[in-house]
């Protein structure tokens, strides 16, 4: 009776994994598709409609992902070419819970768009990135993540260059990636070359990992690398700073190339947990001076961001799966925050915080929504926020003390710099001109599916936080059990990665 | 069923009934379909009866029993290795008539306010904010963790400073609000760490770790060091919310929201948030005889600065904050000195009295000028006051401090906001200017 269930059991497990791969499939081609058919002249009536269908498809398929993976054995499944401890396709606890993620903060952007930012390169631009976003986090193969890194990075120069007083911004960004793209190019080809996982490592791994790590610091604009961000969301369209930051790129890269790698590795983890953290904490600080609405909303965001870095560089699991929702949690809050503010541009024009603009007349419905989004991004209890906050704070303690007390005191200024833009947004003398201009449906319904998603997961974080425990304990169990990088397959490799060749087949 | 889950499913309701009047008015405004006026107070008011209702039959219940503490788990939220989150809330002698009292002052308050904010554009926006404000007033007084308290507490602070904010459209409404949430903000750092060392300590945030939950005879479980740790971060949490010094000056300028919740908050329920946490927390502060000490210096300095003050208000709403800092300031004393029922009390009757008066204070004025009308002139000079006995050069040296605000504010602007914020602009500016020659502007 027992050889009739084993092999039942072996083929849904594997009619699982296939039914993840076509579903990834779908996720990134479905944005590319999109992507490819606006860029041929296709949908020119319609932009919205054909890139709020693509996205949709998109996400369905994302959660799908998700939905088979809680079903499957939690094993990671991996295809393709093997190098430098990755894998061409490679699917985790971590994909299934990013990819939904990257593809809704996606579809609430092309939903919120104006529609003058709409126009046909636009959409083909936001769609390219969505897809190459969505590559990047199906891959942990090193020179993968480097080819998708210039591929996302590419739309956002191209748009920001193209807005009216959006070239100073565009330089910024520019010398910016480039410094990052050329660090984390030759930082993989030395970690490559000379793993610095391995005992025999040199200095060539070393100097790899180092560059990889300021790498990443510049990608995640931690300091002294992180003027291109507050620069980015001042002179580029919302729709193009948030595809650029929102997903985090560099963070995935850094789970994959750094984190998956602790042992070899440490003290740049060290190095970038503690200028995350003073990164986290300045920019809460800067926050709370900006003079006009997207200052704040720049500064935020990179404080924001640090402190998903500073969670996972710790060595902790707790302080892991603190960052991942910090990931997710911030990452919509702050999406919902940058599309409330377009929304509101769009109506009103730039918003200064020099003086109360009294925008809540104008505005009411706007104003609810960036209030709930801007608790939501602070740790408002019964957020996913707050749990995110309580897991770092929490886990940066059991390891240093500087750390929890940091992360408390970025959580303190941003949370002013969050009230006091809401009140110089909103409240004030109005200076409306006596027509109100009442929220959009298709609007409301992105910020109410951005709001369900973030206090849904809020009040009932319990099966998101275990499934993210399991996967921080894979990563941290990676760096004890470090695979030899090349050529050593089995079917089930140290990683616990279901090893398959090129084609998918064991 | 049992005593117990007839007690936990009563502490449910408490919670549950004002919590569910948020979502039922807050869901409709939400998706662009607000509730009429007369709805709106009629669910709020029902949630904050039932809730009122509950706290009685439990208070009764409990009463019965000798006030022996139920603890009504909830189940945990979520956890992460040996990381929990529970939610556990504790009926006790201490908690029950906070509730019963919040809800009752919320119910009446709610009752008022219905008739007072009648066609007030912000409506549903105050009764949004005074479910908001019962639900996170309850869940503190509840809470059986620091960080079910902490939650609560937020919830209050977010509140507050949006109800100061009411009136958006008055520039001192705004930054009074601002003013008070950066206030609450800067003293939940204590709260919040207050939270972590207890959790480094004892590996939990539930107070039953902490103390023997028997108020008011309860034992500290940690030790003197951890005490006073923590009772000092909770001191500092406290002197925020409760106005006291040098942390006192949002309190007057938040009487620019509406006279109800004005009344609820800074009369009755919010300034008294912080003698609950340090009632709560009394074990802790027994082991701790510094920070004791450190409270009655706080007190007897907020008593005597506020009622100083408070004596050259010009206007009653003024008059009325000072009077209940002097309060607040009398009430951290009596905690100080290890007193447990007079301090609570003494809030639960300064609330009732304080918030009558802030109710009574818009139509108390009409009246007056109306006697004032009557009478052809001033009714009387106010009667004896001690002041009167100090030499005229002190008195006069008094009325300036007083009309300075005892330079409280002067004192804090200018050492230390002034400095920080001076700082901060720096900082941008020179970010700002690095960014411009990265993007290729040359001067």
């Amino acid at each position: 009776m027992n050889d009739s269930i084993v092999p039942s059991v072996l083929s849904v497990s594997e009619h699982l994994n296939q039914s993840v791969l076509v579903a990834v499939s779908v996720t990134v081609a479905a944005p590319l598709l999109g992507a490819i058919v606006s860029s041929l002249g296709f949908g020119r009536r319609s932009p919205r409609l054909l890139a709020v269908t693509a996205a949709a498809i998109s996400l369905v398929s994302s959660l799908a992902i998700t939905v088979l993976w809680s079903l499957s054995d939690g094993r990671p499944i991996g295809y393709g070419a093997y190098m430098g401890g990755g894998r061409l396709l490679f699917v985790d606890g971590l994909t299934a819970v990013l990819l939904p993620y990257v593809a809704l903060v996606g579809l609430a952007i092309l939903l919120i768009a104006p529609r003058r930012s709409l126009e046909q390169a636009a959409v083909t631009r936001i769609l390219f990135g969505t897809a190459a976003t969505a590559s990047l986090f199906v891959t942990s193969h090193p020179l993968a993540m480097v080819v998708l890194w210039i591929m996302t990075s590419l739309p956002t120069w191209i748009s920001t260059k193209a807005t009216p007083g959006g070239r100073p911004a565009a330089r910024v960004f520019l010398i910016a990636m480039t410094a990052a793209l050329s660090c984390m190019a030759l930082g993989t080809v030395c970690m490559l070359v000379d793993p610095p996982w391995e005992t025999a490592s040199g200095w060539v791994g070393t100097t790899g990992g180092w560059l990889v790590a300021i790498a990443v610091m510049v990608r995640k604009g931690i300091v002294p690398f992180h003027s291109w961000y507050p620069a980015l969301y001042a002179g580029a369209p919302m729709s193009t700073a948030l595809s650029a930051t929102m997903p985090q790129v560099a963070a995935y890269t850094a789970v994959r190339l750094l984190i998956g790698h602790a042992d070899g590795v440490a003290s740049e983890l060290v190095m970038l947990s503690q200028m995350a953290l003073i990164t986290a904490a300045y920019g809460g600080a800067l926050a709370m001076v900006q003079r006009d609405l997207r200052g704040l909303i720049g500064t935020l965001a990179m404080s924001q961001s640090a402190m998903v870095l500073a969670g996972l560089s710790g060595t902790l699991p707790m302080e892991l799966n603190g960052a991942l929702c910090m990931w997710i949690s911030s990452g919509l809050s702050l999406t919902g925050i940058g599309l409330a503010t377009w929304a509101l541009e769009s109506r009103a024009g730039v918003i200064s915080l020099d003086t109360p603009q009294g925008r809540f007349w104008d505005a009411p419905a706007l104003a609810a929504f960036f209030l709930l989004f801007g608790l939501a991004c602070i740790g408002l209890p019964g957020s996913l926020s707050f749990v995110a906050d309580d897991l770092i704070v929490s886990g940066s303690l059991d390891e240093q003390l500087h750390a929890g007390l940091l992360v408390i005191l970025s959580t303190v200024l941003s949370g002013i710099a969050i009230m006091r833009g809401w009140f110089y947004v909103f409240g004030g003398p109005t200076t409306a001109d006596g027509t109100r201009h009442a929220i959009l449906l298709r609007e409301r319904v992105a910020m109410l599916a951005l709001l369900f998603a973030i206090f849904s997961l809020g009040l009932f974080p319990a099966p998101l936080v275990q499934s993210l425990d399991r996967t921080a304990q894979e990563l941290l169990g990676t760096q004890r059990d470090s695979p030899s990088p090349r050529g050593q397959q089995s079917p089930t490799d140290s990683n616990g990665v279901e090893l398959h060749n090129a084609s998918g087949e064991r | 069923m049992n005593n117990h889950d007839l007690v936990s499913l009563l502490v449910v309701c408490q919670l549950a009934a004002p919590a569910a009047t948020l979502i039922l008015i807050g869901l409709p405004s939400l998706v662009g379909r607000p509730l009429p006026e007369r709805a709106t107070t009629r669910i709020v008011g029902t949630g904050f009866l039932i809730g009122f209702l509950a706290g009685i039959v439990t208070l009764l219940f409990l009463a019965a029993r000798d006030f022996r503490p139920e603890v009504v788990h909830l189940g945990t939220w979520f956890s992460v290795g040996h990381h929990e989150a529970t939610i556990e809330l504790v009926a006790d002698g201490l908690s029950l008539p906070y509730v019963c009292f919040s809800t009752g002052l919320c119910g009446l308050v709610n009752a008022f306010a219905g008739k007072y904010l009648h066609r007030e554009p912000g409506f549903t926006r105050f009764f949004v904010l005074l479910a908001l404000f019962g639900t996170g007033m309850n869940l503190m007084v509840l809470a059986g963790s620091i960080d079910v308290l902490f939650a609560g507490w937020e919830f209050l602070g977010i509140s507050s400073a949006l109800l100061i904010g009411f009136f958006h459209e008055r520039s001192n409404a705004v930054n009074a609000a601002i003013r008070a949430f950066t206030t609450y903000r800067i003293c939940d750092v204590g709260l919040l760490t207050a939270g972590v060392v207890v959790h480094a300590a004892v590996g939990s945030g539930d107070f039953a770790r902490l103390f023997v939950e028997d108020w008011p005879n309860g034992a500290c479980l940690v030790s003197p060091t951890i005490a006073t740790i923590v009772s000092f971060l909770l001191v500092f949490a406290a002197m925020g919310k409760s106005a006291q010094v040098p942390f006192s000056a949002w309190l007057p300028r938040a009487m620019e929201g509406p006279t109800p919740s004005s009344a609820i908050f800074y009369g009755a329920l919010s300034i008294h948030a912080g003698a609950y946490v340090l009632l709560r927390c009394e074990a802790l502060l027994e082991q701790a005889p510094l920070a004791q000490l450190a409270l009655i210096v706080i007190g007897i300095g907020t008593a005597i600065h506020a009622s100083v003050v408070g004596r050259v208000q010009t206007d009653l709403k003024s008059m009325l904050a000072y009077a209940s800092m002097t309060q607040a300031g009398i009430i951290f004393v009596e905690i100080g000195l290890g007193w447990r029922v007079i301090p609570l009390v003494h809030v639960v009757s300064h609330a009732i009295v304080r918030s009558l008066q802030i109710l009574r204070s818009p139509s108390a004025l009409h009246d007056r000028h109306e006697l004032e009308a009557a009478l052809g002139g001033h009714p009387g000079a106010g009667g004896w006051s001690l002041g009167s006995l100090l030499p005229e050069k002190i008195q006069t040296r008094l009325y300036r401090i007083a009309l300075e605000r005892g330079f409280e504010e002067m004192a804090v602007g200018r050492f230390v906001v002034g400095p920080v914020l001076q700082s901060l602009k720096m900082a941008a500016a020179a970010e700002r200017k690095w960014v411009a020659w990265l993007g290729g502007a040359r001067p």
